[in-house]
């Protein structure tokens, strides 16, 4: 019944896009009926035959921003949340950067790292760093200290003592962090070029949108969505594999 | 204070005396390109260049980020009480408001420009769409989530759907509302900010864009920071009242 209702409502606001956008100005609004052929040539590869390279690029910069917020979110949680007095002077700061809208940083990366992949890669590493930290440092409360006490008693240092018995007891927040994080990347990389680049899936919608080709924008736009739904359904699946083995 | 608050506080003030000290330091012995990293004294005095101006900038933007902020609290809240209280309406748009709360916004930005032009009208629209969601998803969760008993009691006793949503619903999310109003503040600069930087003509946004095409990295420093902290400071005061509130809640 919902699902019917669902689709019904999905249909209607088809119908009113069709009638709006056949009735609107054709440069600021194209009916899903014009978009279909403009996805159609955009996958044939007539209109940007340049596509297979920026998805490549874009998923690169992803790829790479996302290991780097991994990386350093760990190791920065593991920092912070084992030892008391470094984890209480720090935590609050990093809570406190957390507050600022990400995006003030952009341009000074920009000017640092310039307009190629680099600033992208800096922005989309810098939004997922945190909720990585975070998470880690919120896990790392949740894990019984007893099983700490133990470990330790049979002589375990601290990095074993994070990666044996820490990372398996907080893995499905860590979990849950690090799809956050993912989807911050993938964000961080798409603004970052949307905001000013010459290359990638953002630089397409730029130019698109810049000529006027309101049609091939909308369909760039169905394919970077395609990317970024499929990198959340890759996470939500790794994210239940990790809940069926914590349970 | 306890001596852990106090060790607590004079690492956090040691760290940042020492960052800047040793940025300075690395800055005036030539080890990093002043052109990119320019010394904490060089933008100080670009604070006081810029000072007048960017603070004209920060009213500009803070103030479309006011009004983008109160409209998505306004249609946030009341567009999640209508939708949260009503079963099939919520059970139909669920997947739709997540799947809209979930994908980066900044595809449509383009499209908005468009249609909307440049100056405030883009910049508020898309703040707002930044805030809405988040509370919309809290307000909406908050109202599946509010104790059946208290609806029928309140019916039983006759009151209209009026009362029924404005003092059995409202008062009962209004920890929701907050968290929500909490995450929507940051979500609406953010907004606000990425208009600006996009196709802006004035404000922060558009300003620290501009120092950055300029290769000002002095002033655009200073006006990062400035940013930050009137970001900080308004969250921290959120928070304040939020305490606030909750002790007056009991």
């Amino acid at each position: 019944m919902t699902v019917l209702v669902r689709l019904a409502l999905l249909a209607a606001v088809l119908a009113v896009w069709e009638v709006a956008g056949r009735a609107a100005n054709p440069l600021l609004a194209v009916p899903p009926s014009a978009v279909l052929p403009a996805l159609r040539e955009l996958l044939l590869l007539r209109s940007y035959p340049d596509l297979p390279a920026s998805l490549l690029l874009t998923l690169r910069e992803i790829a790479l921003a996302y290991g780097l917020a991994v990386a350093a979110g760990l190791a920065c949680g593991f920092a912070l949340g084992m030892n008391r007095l470094v984890g209480r002077a720090y935590g609050p700061m990093l809570a406190a950067l957390y507050a600022v809208p990400a995006v003030v940083w952009y341009p000074s990366l920009m000017l640092f790292f310039g307009l190629d992949a680099a600033s992208k890669i800096a922005f989309g590493f810098l939004l997922g760093f945190f909720p990585v930290t975070l998470a880690v440092l919120a896990g790392i409360r949740q894990v019984n200290p007893q099983l700490v006490t133990v470990a330790r008693a049979y002589g375990a240092g601290p990095v074993r003592v994070f990666a044996s018995v820490m990372v398996p007891a907080m893995l499905f927040t860590l979990i849950g962090g690090l799809r956050t994080g993912l989807a911050l990347s993938v964000i961080g990389v798409i603004v970052g070029e949307i905001l000013g680049s010459k290359r990638g899936m953002g630089a397409l919608i730029n130019h698109a949108y810049g000529l006027l080709r309101t049609a091939d924008y909308v369909a760039l736009v169905l394919v970077t969505l395609v990317l970024i739904v499929g990198s959340d359904a890759a996470a939500s699946l790794v994210e239940r594999r990790a809940k069926r083995w914590t349970e | 204070m306890t001596t852990m608050t106090l060790r607590v506080r004079a690492l956090q003030v040691a760290s940042i005396a020492a960052m800047l000290a040793a940025w300075e330091g690395v800055a005036r012995a030539g080890w990093v390109d002043p052109l990119f990293v320019p010394a904490p004294g060089a933008v100080a005095i670009a604070f006081g260049k810029i000072g007048r101006a960017a603070l004209a900038a920060l009213a500009d933007t803070l103030g479309k980020t006011a009004v983008a902020y109160v409209l998505s609290v306004v249609l946030g809240v009341a567009a999640g009480l209508f939708v949260g209280s009503m079963r099939l309406l919520r059970e139909v748009l669920n997947p739709f408001v997540i799947a809209l709360y979930g994908i980066p916004k900044i595809l449509v930005l383009p499209w908005i420009v468009l249609v909307l032009g440049f100056g405030a009208a883009p910049a508020i629209f898309y703040g707002t769409i930044h805030g809405l969601f988040p509370i919309l998803v809290l307000v909406m969760g908050a109202v599946r989530d509010v104790d059946r008993t208290l609806v029928t009691v309140a019916r039983s006793y006759g009151a209209t759907t009026w009362q029924l949503y404005w003092k059995v619903l409202l008062p009962a999310i209004v920890p929701s509302v907050l968290a929500g109003m909490r995450l929507g503040l940051v979500f609406c600069l953010l907004g606000v900010l990425v208009v600006e930087m996009f196709a802006g003509v004035r404000g922060m946004g558009y300003v620290m864009s501009a120092f950055a095409n300029g290769f000002q990295a002095p002033e655009l420093f200073a006006a990062t920071a400035l940013v930050s902290a009137a970001s900080i400071t308004i969250v921290l005061a959120l928070d304040y009242l939020n305490e606030k509130l909750s002790h007056w809640r009991g």
